[in-house]
């Protein structure tokens, strides 16, 4: 790889349509199709699928891409997924380009070839147009298990091939013939098969669907036009970004180093992030530079399929805020364009083969945590304080009662927002790239051995800030069988950090039988711990990092803090020198103003 | 039999009073947003007096309402407290933990910046609830004395009590109301299990927060209409719709106005069910555009569709009460069009909404508008607003279109006019076959009702596009709202979950909770007095594949309970997944997630009247011939044509005439395309259809 990176979009050697003019009503017509037809695309998937991780968390992506495989267009389900399906398609082109047919469906999920991780398989359909191949309908979604050695999800790994069943460019159906076999092998070698062929089919009919309308909207206006069309839109949507970066000042802007907590096996030995943002006119590098060499266990991240569609996520987010930018910037190449990234070989972000990357999301969600902090200084009205950066994915398992498969629940855990300029933090919500929902506990404690006791904000304050940090939030389960337990979590030992004055956020935890003399803290990463019958699991999910002064926070704000019980009114008077009167739930003026101005003398004393 | 229909939107009120002998007199007034009571009460005095009729003498009175809706869009309810399970105060808080937009650090979620209920008053009360219904902890009597004190003192006006699994086990819910009752008996209270007694906790918790915080004004508004129409002579009670496109009592909807919300919506769908089905065509899409927006219903055969309980949402909350399925989309009369940063054209979501209105309305607006579009285009005439009671200058329609889009574009004004319309048209087709042809329902087989003010100028193009053999223009097509209240049945939709798969059916459950249902919803009818002989129960239930997580709704059929009943419910299912995804799993067992029971009290049905009967020739009906740009042939590019122009007043049942063609009346306009031929029917509903040209 260049040190100058490379970039998501892939490379067009020649158009096989040819460029005409699309008057402008006819190019909002297409612009509206295309975007619908993705919306549909993902409907039809998390409708039909059997995952919870699809049909509840809407863990899945779903777009239609050209020939070369640039995204026309993209579901909005998760960033993750969507971003990752050109690297897919190239993985799959390497080994199949020419040889596609009508009615071929390809699964694939190999995570040295386009794939975000083995867990997400991804349908990739060729799509044909007077006989000739013309672009592809993809979709990818996260299943319960792909085998390996352990159920639902792996961390301490030799391989690869340890975390699951790899599948690379494989036909499932052939010229409209479907392989029966193969996808019976294939199940056969996972540890939840009807589950998984549940979700086979709900791919298959996304990806269908895709195909479908594609083909309508050709039928409508001819290959020429809506090609030309679709790169209209993604020339749009590449000077929209284009014009936002050339506004930044060219330079090299880094991220104070972030540390992750391990890698699941050698305890204790942190793990550095170092992203640096490089800003050069109108285009931008994620250099990862300076990050840790690869570790020996899954706590990898694949390059192509997860650290370039982060790099391209949180440049758009920041730049192209979809609240605050009047316009509707579809998501697709173009915004691939403008945005590279470069990792050395042999690093996290980058490893060699055959290193296992199965649990990468804590990984890359610290690069787009990192990028928000680099940015902060220059960008002080897009960007945020440090946000809880980890995903914590835990998987809970155990043989099912037919003794022939597993049930395996994967759960994840939502995080919170650093404080924003003139906002707080989000409470308690999926944070950066991730954006999954969660599961109904009355529907859990049906179908599995578990029941919720506990499903609130978190009892420790906020990160003070003159906007303060989100709330994580905090769950406990009761196990009411034996069950095991894997996760990919951290956020412990480096909290989200705060900028501009802020503190910083609070860090995370897992704590088995919490309360009780048998108390104990679980490290962020497990692999395959046995929780028992009758022990209880609670998680605490990071507060992101306050935004700005304290002192600074308007006094009406802490008092409806203190009266919603996020501080206690000692915590109100320490970090914001507000003094809230609790009788009569108003604000004491005068003594907020003596505290405050005391404080800044002090301030001025020691400066 | 006299009934009177009142429905209130955002700018008017409309009346319709229908007497058994087919005399219908409408009315339309503008509405009082501050007390909309006082404008439906002037309406009415009005009505009166047109009608020549005794107040008394009307039998039913039928009323849709904005009231909750406008509560909740403009985010002013009640103060509400709300009493829950120990360990589970955040709910309301963490809702799904999905953030709505995927690209933006700085976005709000709408559930933690307008909370219906702020953490201080969310009370936490020690009880539990097990999936099965068992009791795991009691309820903790003296916590939930306790908190309703507190609540009480904060001076809230409406509690929700919500606990976990109360569909399955509502002992615990209902205790506490007792308890809250006793001390704080002023409160409005709302209950889980009674709001949405379904599984789901966030959607079910958040639904009974909602009907809590529309639920002491919503419900003060009615009663305030109750006693003025009484006191004016109305005998009847008042009925209201409900967003399942039934009727409520006063007494229902006063304790259930969560149920009220998409009402105004629904009852636009049902009253094309209803205009299609008078003129002979059941299967009807309706397409009613405003202002500011479009809604579009699709009813095969006049059933309505019902939406998934996971996509009932209203304003920035998730409601989990029945609703038509009805999409609303930014599109209207006032949409305002523009060229962007990045030199995208676009026209709406923004509205000009009545002010500053469109730019030819000389209000102020300078930016061009749909309407302003055909203002352009001839086909809006410098005299049809408003039977030209309202002015109108198109020399600044022309200028708004031709500086802010034409110009920048590099086009002539017609053309910019023209892609206006195109793509405000577009989004319309594509709501509609959204909700037809990607539900697996074939447009060939639907009449399409063209409503609202503005219906009527888009739909000759959408039929075009969508290949919809027909279009019914109503005779007013602005008041097919209030036609709709009159339209429909008493309904009462009752749910729970019931958990049990095709392959080993709990037969006993299913009977059990059948009956248990069936009980509840006729007791509600009896309650609102309705005879034995006018009660139907349609039963339904929400099936999904073992393992999968999102449920449709099938009919169930009638009769008794047993295994034949199930695997005719598990075969309805089959044929749906199939429709919907293409594919269908026959092999596979089906889960029989919610049962629901419809209580029905049967309503008369209305008649429409007949209008006077002329001939063929429609020649007596025209009244000026326009010049309008029109398309020609599908392909080619649009042309000025001579377009004659009909009053439709004049028109008579059995007239017939081809476009290009206009028919003006007081609050619409009607467009028949070149290759359309307009028929009037007895009904005086102008229906349009290809010809040979």
């Amino acid at each position: 790889m260049p040190m100058t990176g490379v970039s998501l979009a892939p490379e067009v050697p020649h158009r096989t349509w040819n460029s005409v003019e699309v008057d402008p009503i006819t190019l909002r017509v297409i612009g509206g199709a295309l975007d619908s037809m993705a919306k549909e695309m993902a409907q039809v998937l998390y409708r039909m699928a059997y995952s919870s991780l699809i049909r509840e968390s809407e863990d899945l992506g779903a777009g239609i891409f050209d020939v070369y495989g640039r995204e026309l267009c993209e579901s909005d389900s998760t960033p993750m997924h969507c971003g990752s399906i050109p690297a897919y398609i190239k993985g799959v082109n390497r080994r199949l380009a020419g040889s596609y047919r009508p009615g071929d469906v390809i699964l694939h999920n190999h995570p040295y070839h386009g794939a975000a991780h083995s867990p997400d398989y991804g349908i990739i359909i060729p799509i044909f147009w007077n006989d000739e191949h013309i672009g592809f309908a993809g979709c990818t979604g996260h299943v319960s298990d792909i085998g390996g050695n352990f159920p639902g999800l792996c961390m301490d790994v030799v391989d690869v091939w340890a975390e699951g069943k790899l599948m690379d460019s494989m036909k499932i159906y052939d010229a409209g013939v479907r392989n029966d076999m193969l996808i019976q092998h294939i199940l056969d070698n996972v540890r939840t098969p009807e589950q998984n062929r549940g979700d086979l089919e709900a791919l298959v009919s996304c990806a269908r669907i895709g195909e479908k309308r594609f083909v309508e909207l050709l039928e409508t206006y001819g290959l020429d036009t809506v090609m030309s069309a679709s790169e209209a839109w993604m020339d749009y949507s590449e000077n929209m970004l284009r014009s936002r970066i050339r506004e930044l000042p060219n330079g090299s802007y880094e991220a104070p180093i972030g540390y992750l907590d391990d890698d699941g096996k050698n305890r204790g030995v942190p793990l550095k992030v170092a992203v640096r943002v490089d800003i050069e006119d109108d285009e931008v590098l994620i250099d990862l530079t300076g990050s840790n060499d690869q570790v020996p266990t899954a706590f990898n991240v694949p390059f192509e399929g997860s650290v370039l569609p982060v790099a391209v996520s949180a440049i758009r987010t920041i730049l192209l805020d979809e609240e605050t930018t009047p316009e509707y910037v579809p998501q697709n190449d173009g915004c691939f364009r403008p945005v590279r990234a470069y990792a050395p070989e042999g690093t996290i972000f980058n490893p060699d083969f055959p290193a296992s990357c199965f649990a990468r999301f804590s990984q890359v969600n610290r690069v787009f945590d990192s990028i928000n902090l680099a940015l902060a200084p220059i960008l002080p009205d897009q960007a945020v304080a440090g946000s809880s950066s980890a995903l914590c994915a835990i998987a809970y398992s155990g043989v099912a009662e037919d003794g022939e498969s597993y049930w395996v629940y994967i759960e994840i855990n939502e995080g919170s927002y650093g404080g924003r300029n003139g906002r707080d933090g989000l409470d308690a919500v999926d944070a950066l790239m991730a954006n999954t929902r969660n599961n109904p506990i009355e529907e859990l404690e049906l179908n599995h051995a578990m029941r919720a006791e506990r499903y609130e904000l978190r009892d420790e304050s906020p990160a003070p800030g003159q906007w303060r940090g989100g709330i994580g939030s905090v769950r406990r389960w009761l196990m009411m069988t034996d069950t095991f337990l894997g996760s990919e979590a951290d956020n412990r030992s480096d909290p989200p950090a705060g900028v501009l004055g802020g503190a910083d956020g609070v860090s995370g935890s897992f704590v088995r039988n919490p309360g009780t003399e048998r108390e104990e803290v679980l490290h962020s990463k497990v692999t395959q711990e046995v929780v028992h019958a009758g022990d209880t699991l609670e998680i605490r999910m990071p507060s992101g990092g306050g935004f700005g002064d304290p002192f600074k926070r308007d006094p009406f704000a802490v008092l409806h803090d203190v009266w919603d019980e996020y501080l206690t009114s000692e915590e109100a008077a320490r970090d914001y020198g507000v003094v809230v009167d609790t009788e009569r739930w108003v604000v004491d003026d005068a003594a907020t103003s003596a505290l405050r101005s005391r404080d800044s003398q002090t301030r001025n004393a020691e400066n | 039999m006299r009934r009177l229909g009142v429905d209130v939107g955002g700018t008017f009120t409309d009346l319709v009073l229908w007497d058994d002998d087919g005399t219908t007199t409408v009315h339309k007034t503008p509405s009082t947003n501050e007390d909309p009571s006082v404008g439906t009460m002037k309406g009415i005095s009005a009505l009166e007096v047109k009608a020549e009729i005794d107040l008394e003498s009307i039998d039913m009175f039928f009323h849709g309402t904005t009231v909750a809706t406008n509560i909740v869009l403009e985010h002013n309810g009640d103060d509400v407290g709300l009493i829950t399970t120990e360990g589970f105060r955040d709910l309301l808080h963490i809702a799904r933990k999905k953030r709505p937009l995927n690209y933006s650090n700085y976005q709000e979620l709408p559930w933690q910046k307008w909370q219906l209920v702020p953490r201080r008053n969310r009370r936490t009360v020690p009880e539990r609830i097990d999936a099965s219904g068992a009791v795991l902890t009691s309820l903790d009597e003296d916590a939930v004395r306790q908190e309703a004190r507190l609540l009480r003192e904060r001076g809230v006006a409406a509690v929700a009590i919500a606990f976990l699994h109360a569909y399955k086990n509502p002992a615990h819910e209902q205790r506490a109301r007792e308890i809250v009752e006793e001390e704080f008996p002023e409160a409005f209270i709302s209950l889980s299990s009674e709001v949405a007694s379904q599984y789901r906790e966030y959607e079910r918790f958040s639904t009974t927060a909602l009907n809590a915080f529309v639920g002491p004004k919503t419900s003060n508004y009615i009663s305030k209409l109750v006693d003025e129409a009484s006191a004016a002579g109305v005998s009847d009670d008042v009925h209201l719709m409900t967003s399942a496109g039934g009727l409520v009592t006063a007494r229902s909807a006063r304790q259930t106005p969560v149920s009220l919300l998409t009402s105004g919506v629904v009852a636009g769908l049902i009253g094309g069910c209803a205009i299609g089905a008078a003129s002979g065509y059941p299967s009807v899409i309706t397409l009613d555009v405003g202002g500011t927006s479009a809604d579009v219903g699709v009813a095969p055969d006049g059933r309505l569709r019902m939406k998934h309980l996971l996509d009932t949402r209203i304003g920035d909350y998730h409601a989990m009460v029945p609703m038509a399925e009805v999409d609303t989309i930014g599109a209207g009369g006032g949409s305002i069009a523009s060229i962007d940063e990045g030199g995208m054209f676009r026209v709406g979501p923004r509205s000009a909404g009545a002010v500053p209105g469109p730019a030819c309305f000389d209000r102020g607006g300078t930016e061009p508008t749909s309407t302003d579009a055909m203002v352009v285009l001839g086909w809006l005439r410098e005299k049809s607003f408003l039977s030209g009671t309202m002015e109108v200058r198109p020399q600044l329609a022309e200028q708004a279109v031709r500086n802010h889009i034409a110009e920048p574009l590099g086009q002539s004004t017609e053309k910019a006019a023209m892609g206006i319309f195109t793509v405000l048209a577009h989004s319309m087709t594509e709501a509609i076959s959204l909700h037809s042809v990607r539900k697996g329902y074939d447009p060939r087989d639907f009449s399409l009702v063209a409503e609202g003010g503005a219906g009527p100028l888009f739909a000759w193009h959408i039929a075009k596009q969508l290949d919809i053999p027909r279009i019914i223009v109503p005779t007013h097509p602005g008041i097919t709202s209030a036609v709709g209240l009159l339209a429909t049945d008493i309904r009462y939709e009752v749910p729970t979950t019931v958990w049990t798969s095709s392959d080993q059916a709990d037969i006993d459950l299913l009977a059990r909770e059948v009956a248990r249902l069936t009980d509840q919803a006729v007791a509600q009818l009896k309650g609102d007095g309705i005879p034995d002989e006018h009660i139907d129960l349609e039963c339904s239930v929400d099936c999904r594949y073992v393992g999968q997580g999102y449920e449709l709704r099938v009919q169930a059929p009638s009769g008794e309970i047993d295994a034949d009943w199930v695997e005719q419910v598990a075969q309805a299912f089959h044929e749906q997944h199939g429709r919907m995804y293409s594919q269908r799993f026959d092999d596979k067992p089906v889960q029989l997630v919610n049962v629901r029971m419809t209580g029905i009290g049967m309503v008369p049905q209305i008649r429409l009247p007949k209008i006077a009967v002329g001939d063929a020739d429609s020649t007596p009906a025209k009244v000026a011939t326009a010049q309008t740009l029109m398309w020609t042939d599908d392909a080619g590019s649009p042309k000025w044509v001579d377009t004659d122009v009909y009053s439709r007043e004049l028109l008579r049942a059995g007239n017939v005439f081809d476009g290009p063609a206009i028919v003006e009346q007081f609050d619409s306009t009607t467009v028949i395309g070149i290759g359309q031929r307009a028929t009037v029917d007895e009904l005086g509903h102008i229906i349009i259809e290809r010809c040979a040209q």
